[in-house]
């Protein structure tokens, strides 16, 4: 495909007529004006940038899931450091888009991977330089994808019930652990992986309000507890015990609780009822494992809670209100959370979900240092 | 309540029937075409015919391809057997109203019309309104594609086959057969259209960018129209059935080539019309009555680890609609006209996606319009027209207001075929029953979107024997305030809420010319359209995203069309040209984000032998790599063989 201007391209064939007779001349020479006219129009090449080099310097992914169907996904990479941020940068490095709906990833001594999960595929990127190396595809709804050791890793799947055994360094599908329900997202404890049953929307029969607990050795079923309906995030803490977040359900009336669960025990610990209206979301720790954070609130109102551990009741007050941080009178609209190592807090703001959103950095206390832009829809973050 | 009006308003026109006089007047056409030059204008003024000679060349696509290539109208299309909706200077296919034979064929549900199921096959005039003369209907705030069945009395045998064979196995047949006599017709047409669409095409959004075969996206669509018209002694009679039936496979976007879900629709329609005009001296009166049923059901699958599937998506929406006119038309004194209408439309529809019943799978919602309608329209001072209108709609027993609208029209008097014309127009759009009725998220409390529009046009007209010209150029200015955006809400759900405030300007420009000499014809025309179109809102500026323009709708595009004919053998191409659109409110420069602008490049050459008709057409000639909506893959180069038989 050519680069020229087009106008020069139809130029040419119309003067390539022009033996033909003078009448013929005066018609064509009409058409040439309005080519003429149509070359107002801006005249931008064609879609084929050139691939840009980076080298990733240590911060904080931020993976933006985009519209639905439009497959506008992108990937975000924030420099706490310099305080500098670069967008679309898949699609600069690999001149191709990340997919419809990236949605979470993974980074380990092989290399880091994005679940994209409407393209049903994984990618498996260098985490330098963020060239691609492959892509791992079949998946029926992937959604998370954990790291086991070097040759296993096991994907969640919205749709399938269990988990997909993938080998992240050969790019292989390697067996499928059959759970009976879809699954959400993971937590290793010991030789087990803690999963969340989130989801019977596309598998009406199975459960949505149970954790299962999977050896990775045998990648078999070994426990399942109940939990409240809609378990969407889990975590351990520095007790080795872990906490499921569950949003309560789809349908009224809700549930919405937090559990503190002994692993190993398989019992309840502390049972935490959210008031009903309520949507908890996005529940992760800090690096010491001793302050859990998550977003809770209306479904489009969320506010961050910040609760010790070993805390008895749940936070009354939020750290980071999401209604008193506005934009233009608009107040945030937080979807996920994320804690660095120094304390410092990411929160998504995803705006009104068509247009690109920010990322809000806050200390510890909740005091606002900054934000960036990132993409449409920014979700999942994981720093490297 | 309105069925009173309506039976009242029967009888007023029943009475004026028995005074107007008894005179047999003959009627080749159903139109009484004027052919003074000025009364051409003045007809006009608002509105543009698509040049019959055109629809000829395309009788075997769709009604999008003839727009797209040869008006004024944007249309966005999946690709071949994907859906097409039109936009109209600067709005949405929500905001362009198509008439069929003067009935509105937007789906109560979705407020739209799919253009890629409208064969120019089934259609013998297309045209054009816009501003003051959308007036007759709610909902064209962007203009009016009407399409209509016309036939000639007294043209005997009737026995027109045509075939295509093209790229990609794509089979096109279609059959008109039927009898012109004296004081009836009786036509049927049939056709079938099928491809298995498998271009290849680059995709650009796999690593490394490859050459593929496009999958999933064949299609089949067929239909049957069999009409009838009867001529008495001041009346005619006619009865039109358009029945449609299509299955389409949906092809996944590009980054999703290698998924394996399925993905297809079944659409099926039946739209049935019974009119009645009658005749005088200084007018007529015109009842109609229509039914249309139509039926989609789409599905979308996939599958699990161990190959079972999981459906995903799997509606059904059914719409059932009753639509009656009565018109009237009135010359008055001197050159005053008086037009009224009054309609009552009855639409309901059965939904798998509206909230359900407790027994049942489906959900049944409908309204009930009743519409009046007047227009006058004469001189008010030697060559200035005015035509003014009212409107009034009651919805479901709640008056939507009055809407008017003023159109002044000049003719120049010293420059023959020069015009101007002046219009303001107020009318409104309906929330869709969709809008309305969605579960979850959809929202009762809707108001109708209002919009306001001035325009401004210039035309020329010249003709003479060899030569003629024909030169338009308008200036538009629309707000739309209480425009419908489905917007995130603090529920898990979406929700359509009044929340814009929509401004669209632009400028329209088309040029024809005609030119004979010796064996020879040589026609150009072309269309260049710039729209910019906005949102102002409070809303919009929440977000910073006042004054940017809409997504799909691009600043520019244009489209032009040549073709020479020597004797029996003709030659023609065409252009098109689609702006850079954006698919998000966002300035970032990323492909997702800003879609390229492209031309298409069409040629074609036909060959006439005594009573049939031999065609090669090429279409995208240069093989462009485009895409007209984002990761829809569209093929390239294509060829197409086309053969009639007319008797």
């Amino acid at each position: 495909m050519s680069n020229e201007p087009w106008a020069i391209r139809l130029g040419s064939r119309l003067m390539a007529h022009s033996s033909m007779r003078k009448t013929m001349k005066r018609q064509l020479f009409n058409i040439f004006i309005l080519g003429l006219l149509l070359t107002f129009v801006s005249c931008k090449p064609g879609p084929e940038p050139t691939p840009q080099e980076t080298n990733i310097a240590k911060g904080l992914f931020v993976l933006n899931e985009g519209t639905f169907t439009y497959a506008n996904s992108s990937l975000t990479f924030y420099d706490p450091e310099a305080d500098t941020v670069e967008n679309n940068l898949f699609y600069r490095v690999n001149n191709a888009p990340l997919g419809d709906v990236a949605n979470s990833m993974m980074l380990d001594e092989t290399g880091m991977y994005i679940v994209v999960n409407n393209s049903k595929y994984i990618y498996k990127v260098d985490p330098k330089t963020m060239k691609y190396k492959s892509k791992l595809d079949g998946f029926t709804s992937p959604r998370h994808i954990m790291s086991i050791n070097k040759n296993k890793a096991y994907v969640s799947d919205q749709e399938s019930t269990g988990l997909w055994i993938i080998n992240p360094e050969t790019m292989q599908k390697t067996g499928f652990v059959e759970l009976g329900n879809t699954t959400e997202r993971m937590v290793r404890v010991g030789n087990e992986v803690v999963v969340t049953n989130w989801s019977n929307f596309y598998q009406p029969e199975t459960s949505n309000s149970t954790i299962q607990f999977v050896n990775i050795d045998s990648d078999s079923l070994v426990a399942e507890m109940e939990v409240a309906p809609e378990p969407n995030s889990i975590v351990l803490d520095k007790n080795n015990n872990i906490w499921v977040l569950c949003s309560g359900g789809y349908l009224p009336p809700c549930e919405p609780a937090l559990f503190c669960i002994n692993p190993s025990s398989r019992e309840i610990v502390k049972r935490f009822d959210f008031a009903d209206g309520d949507y908890p979301s996005s529940l992760t720790i800090d690096d010491a494992k001793e302050n859990i954070y998550f977003l809770n609130g209306g479904f489009g109102t969320l506010s961050l809670y910040k609760m010790s551990v070993d805390e008895e009741t749940l936070p009354s007050t939020p750290l980071v209100n999401s209604q008193q941080s506005t934009v233009n009178g608009q107040s945030r609209v937080f979807t996920n959370v994320i804690i660095s190592e120094d304390d410092d807090i990411y929160l998504t703001d995803v705006k009104n979900y068509v247009q690109n959103g920010e990322v809000l950095r806050y200390t510890s206390e909740g005091e606002f240092v900054t934000s960036f832009p990132a993409g449409i829809v920014p979700g999942a973050m994981m720093f490297n | 309540m309105k069925h009173i009006f309506f039976i009242a308003f029967l009888l007023t026109v029943l009475n004026i029937n028995s005074l107007a006089q008894n005179d047999t007047i003959m009627l080749d056409y159903v139109e009484i075409s004027a052919s003074h030059i000025n009364n051409k204008v003045q007809e006009k003024a608002m509105e543009r015919k698509i040049d019959t000679a055109i629809m000829q060349r395309l009788q075997t696509a769709s009604l999008s391809q003839l727009l797209i290539q040869h008006s004024p109208v944007f249309i966005k299309t999946y690709g071949p057997g994907g859906t097409a909706s039109a936009s109209f200077r600067g709005t949405t296919a929500s905001h362009t109203l198509v008439l069929w034979n003067g009935l509105q064929l937007n789906s109560p549900s979705l407020g739209e019309v799919d253009f890629s199921m409208i064969p120019v096959f089934f259609t013998d005039e297309v045209s054009l309104q816009w501003g003051s003369k959308t007036s007759a209907n709610s909902g064209g705030l962007g203009g009016v594609v009407n399409i209509a069945n016309k036939q000639k009395f007294n043209e005997g045998l009737i026995l027109n086959v045509k075939q295509t064979y093209g790229s990609f196995n794509t089979w096109g047949s279609y059959l008109t057969v039927g009898y012109s006599a004296k004081n009836m017709i009786a036509r049927i047409k049939a056709y079938r259209n099928s491809s298995d669409n498998d271009f290849t095409y680059t995709n650009i959004a796999t690593i490394p960018h490859q050459e593929m075969k496009q999958k999933n996206a064949d299609f089949v669509d067929y239909g049957v129209m069999p009409e009838l018209q009867v001529r008495f002694k001041n009346s005619l009679l006619s009865l039109v059935s358009w029945n449609q039936f299509s299955h389409r496979n949906y092809p996944p976007i590009m980054p999703n080539a290698f998924n394996n879900t399925k993905e297809y629709a079944d659409n099926d329609f039946s739209r049935n019309l019974i009119s009645y005009k009658y005749y005088w001296n200084s007018g007529r009166v015109e009842l109609k009555s229509a039914y249309f049923h139509e039926r989609q059901d789409y599905f979308l699958e996939s599958y699990t680890s161990n190959g079972l599937p999981v459906t995903q998506i799997n509606t059904l929406n059914k719409s059932d609609v009753f639509r009656q006119i009565v018109d009237l038309q009135q010359d008055l004194f001197r050159s005053w006209k008086l037009y009224a209408k009054v309609q009552y439309d009855y639409e309901s529809v059965t939904s798998s996606d509206y909230d359900l019943d407790r027994d049942s799978d489906l959900s049944r919602k409908n309204r009930d319009i009743i519409s009046f309608y007047a227009a006058l329209d004469g001189k008010i001072y030697r060559d200035l027209d005015l035509r003014m209108t009212l409107r009034n709609d009651i919805v479901d027993d709640k008056s939507a207001g009055f809407f008017p609208t003023a159109t002044l029209t000049y003719r120049m008097p010293f420059v023959k075929g020069l015009s101007f014309n002046a219009g303001y127009s107020h009318n409104y759009r309906n929330p869709t029953l969709n809008d309305l009725y969605w579960y979850p998220g959809g929202n009762e409390n809707l108001k109708a979107e209002n919009g306001k529009t001035f325009d401004f046009d210039i035309n020329y007209l010249y003709e003479n024997v060899n030569f003629n010209l024909d030169f338009r150029s308008g200036l538009y200015y629309s707000k739309v305030n209480d425009w419908i955006q489905w917007v995130p809400t603090n529920y898990r759900y979406w929700m359509p809420k009044n929340v814009s405030e929509v401004m669209a300007r632009g400028f329209e420009t088309h040029l024809k010319v005609n030119y004979n000499f010796a064996l020879w014809t040589f026609s150009v025309s072309g269309n260049y359209v710039y729209s910019h179109t906005t949102d102002e809102s409070e809303y919009a500026q929440q977000y910073d995203a006042n004054g940017k323009q809409l997504i799909y709708i691009p600043k520019h595009h244009a489209n032009a069309f040549a073709e020479v004919r020597w004797k029996s053998w003709n030659m023609n191409y065409t252009l098109e040209f689609t702006g850079e659109r954006t698919t998000s409110m966002n300035d970032d420069e990323f492909f997702a984000y800003q879609l390229p602008y492209y031309i298409l490049h069409h040629i074609s050459f036909g060959k006439q032998l005594n009573r049939f008709r031999l065609e090669f057409k090429i279409n995208n000639l240069l093989n462009e790599s485009y895409q007209t909506v984002l990761w829809r893959a569209m093929p390239g180069r294509s060829y197409e063989i086309y053969l009639e038989f007319k008797l």
